[in-house]
């Protein structure tokens, strides 16, 4: 480890998280005069030294074997808790995609944040997410990894309630906090659990015991599951994926790095748990499962969504899934190339939608249209974005997919069908976004609409150039499939897959003599997908209710019973009291009375045992005979 | 003639005495009451003393102390009975509930 910028790994976290605290100095209630931007400056800056560390890291370790530093942090007991580092060709390349995507919301962010005084609290916290998640990838302990993905949890919460005079702001922090929560407690048990059968919480020991393990497959099976539960959650996937809906009342910056890096925080434990994963078919087969019933649900939800943000939300959901289907299916690698090609997409799409909302007001796709002729770098994002984002060669997209359909082509082709669908919906659901925005007639509140400045665009343009490049880079770095390795048949379906997505999309959305909006033949369906499944109607009446209900009856078992049980003692001492002294009755003779009967039966008592001895006889024959009986 | 006689009749004196106490509403019978007790016992010490003990007759000396002390008894008994006459210009015990809960 000769390189010093490997050396000193372990900064990475910390230059963000300085930036996160030296914010403080500019709240609103601080620094009262000169306004927050120095917050923001500061924190981009830490941004940028965090992506120049890992960049210029990254040739150092490259080819290099990963190598780990240990830093000790407490050894209780029996329990060594030593924070493993790996650096590694993949954890540094995963700073720099961090680092990079939050350097360019950041930079983003001042353009989009220009009119809000709440600059120190938002950089601050972006600056928060920055640390977290390099410090996830950076360490090499599932444990550890847990306690990261908490405090990303708490952030998340902080960061959708950023501007919290918003009712709805409220409610989405609260859910997206509560089933963040729900599955990392889930991770939590399977990581409690994980640690007498397995013995270790670093991951690379956890990969080598999987290869040998003999343990009960129910068991085994259990803490799979609960493993899975956590990511479940982080990737907001179905039936815990209502939050990652209610966090798009967020600001826009946030919604870029949640939607492209956070949820992937999930995946990025579960790529590491996939050798335990695997050693429980159930549990690979749940994952799939969760994962397919995600992609599918969530690429059609979006289709169906009115809400800029949230076409683009449910899409992340779906891509999650296909993540999922990933893991599911024991292809890690691949997994990994989709999350970097979709985040770098998904960010792209939601960089083009946020600068549309930024000057047009509305987030209502319905009322926008014709923006095409004026906004050119939106459009561009939104294209590139979409052409990133599904199966179109040679973007990167295609490759991710290719790789994952090509892996289970032979084993289990109806997974095949799966990606196939998800992608011509995905296809689908982001043309009809595209078309309802920049072609047709300019409505209302589209009419005057200018390109955004220079702040927002500038990101915007530097990261369609990386999804531009992205195939290159991968070629590159030798992660293409050669021409011979290609399965032609699957590359194939996939691109027509995409082709007639998008080509039903413009023919639907372009075409006037469609009616727009359009309406389904079946009112039921459109409302079904339109209202996500009316999941939030289906958590108030299963979990929430029941939650509600049994805290009700604890209350009430609490207030008037256990309470209850303990008052009856004090008012019954009370009244005993009352009551009582009325036998104190003021009448000398009634004391003289109870005097004489406590005399009285104090005598019984005290002779009771003599009793049994004394014979009495009305007339004995002599005074004696009494006495010596007594005696007796 | 027997010991238990006595010791019936000054028993049964006993309990004629505490049904005085307990029952006299006028504040003179509860003390002449506290005398029919008293002589009771003393009833008792002079059976004891002339039936077990005729030698020594310790019996007779204790009853010599008790008819000593009922007398001054009844002195102070009778004088609290005029002091509390005085204040409250009756003699009946159920007037005299004052100290009550």
């Amino acid at each position: 480890m000769a390189h010093p910028l490997l050396q000193s790994i372990w900064l990475i976290p910390c230059y963000a998280l300085l930036g996160a605290i030296l914010s403080a100095l500019w709240f609103p209630g601080i620094t009262r005069r000169t306004g927050p931007r120095p917050s923001g400056y500061l924190n981009a800056l830490m941004s940028m030294a965090t992506f120049l560390h890992a960049a210029f890291a990254l040739p150092a370790i490259w080819g290099q074997p990963p190598q780990e530093i240990l830093i000790p942090w407490l050894d209780v007991a029996g329990l060594n808790l030593t924070i493993p580092i790996e650096i590694s060709t993949l954890s540094v390349g995963a700073i720099v995609l961090v680092a990079g995507i939050n350097l360019l919301a950041q930079t983003y962010a001042f353009g989009y944040m220009e009119m809000d005084w709440g600059w120190a609290r938002f950089f601050s916290l972006l600056g928060l997410f920055e640390a977290g998640m390099t410090a996830l990838v950076l360490c090499n302990s599932l444990f550890f990894s847990y306690f990261i993905l908490e405090i990303l949890t708490l952030a998340t919460y902080l960061l959708v309630g950023i501007w919290f005079n918003q009712s709805l702001v409220v409610t989405g922090a609260r859910d997206a906090f509560l089933t963040k929560r729900i599955g990392d407690l889930f991770l939590l048990m399977g990581v409690v659990a994980l640690l007498p059968i397995a013995g270790t919480w670093n991951f690379n020991e956890l990969a080598e015991w999987a290869q040998t393990a003999q343990v009960d497959p129910k068991v085994i099976t259990l803490v799979g599951l609960a493993l899975i539960a956590g990511p479940m959650g982080k990737c907001a996937q179905f039936p815990l994926h209502l939050w990652l809906d209610e966090a798009m009342e967020g600001p826009v910056p946030a919604s870029i790095l949640r939607n492209s890096v956070v949820v992937a925080t999930g995946a990025w434990v579960m790529y590491k748990l996939e050798p335990v994963l695997a050693l429980s078919p159930t549990v690979l087969a749940t994952t799939v499962f969760i994962g397919a019933v995600s992609a599918i649900g969530g690429s059609l939800i979006a289709i169906a969504q009115i809400d800029l943000k949230r076409t683009q939300s449910y899409l992340v959901t779906a891509y999650m899934g296909l993540v999922f289907i990933a893991i599911g299916t024991q292809q890690p690698e691949a997994a990994l190339l989709l999350v970097l090609t979709h985040s770098l997409a998904s960010a792209l799409i939601i960089m083009g939608g946020g600068a549309v909302v930024w000057n047009s007001i509305t987030q209502d796709v319905t009322q926008l249209g014709g923006l095409w002729s004026r906004r050119p770098v939106s459009g561009f994002s939104f294209l590139i974005g979409l052409a990133g984002l599904v199966a179109l060669p040679p973007f990167g997209g295609f490759w991710a997919a290719l790789k994952i359909a090509q892996g289970v082509w032979e084993t289990q082709p109806w997974i095949v069908g799966i990606i196939l669908l998800v992608n011509a919906f995905a296809a689908f659901g982001i043309t009809r976004v595209f078309c309802l925005l920049f072609m047709g007639e300019a409505k209302q509140m589209a009419q005057r609409s200018p390109e955004v400045h220079y702040w927002m665009a500038l990101p915007m343009i530097v990261m369609m150039g990386f999804t531009l490049h992205l195939p290159l880079i991968l070629e590159a770095l030798d992660l293409l499939p050669s021409w011979a390795d290609i399965n032609t048949d699957v590359a194939l379906l996939l691109i027509w897959s995409t082709i007639t997505g998008i080509a039903l999309s413009a023919i639907v959305y372009t075409n006037n003599n469609i009616a727009k909006p359009v309406v389904l033949p079946w009112k039921g369906l459109q409302d079904l997908l339109a209202y996500d499944f009316y999941t939030p109607n289906l958590y108030r009446s299963s979990i929430v209710f029941v939650v509600a209900l049994v805290s009700q009856i604890t209350s009430w078992f609490d207030k008037y019973l256990v309470d209850g049980g303990l008052n009856l003692f004090g008012v019954l001492t009370l009244f005993s009291g009352r009551n009582l002294r009325y036998s104190t009755s003021g009448q000398s003779q009634f004391y003289m009375l109870t005097i004489v009967f406590g005399i009285a039966l104090i005598s019984v008592l005290l002779s009771l045992p003599f009793l049994s001895h004394v014979t009495v006889s009305l007339f004995p024959q002599n005074t004696t005979e009494i006495v010596m009986s007594v005696q007796r | 003639m027997q010991l238990q006689y006595f010791l019936l009749i000054a028993a049964a004196l006993f309990c004629v005495g505490i049904y005085g106490l307990v029952t006299s509403r006028n504040a003179v019978r509860v003390l002449m009451s506290i005398e029919l007790m008293l002589n009771a016992v003393n009833l008792n010490l002079m059976a004891f003393s002339n039936y077990l003990d005729p030698q020594q007759i310790k019996g007779q000396i204790f009853t010599v102390f008790v008819i000593t002390i009922a007398a001054a008894e009844a002195a102070v008994g009778l004088a609290i009975v005029l002091a509390i006459y005085r204040n409250r210009d009756t003699v009946d015990m159920e007037q005299f509930n004052l100290l009550k809960w």
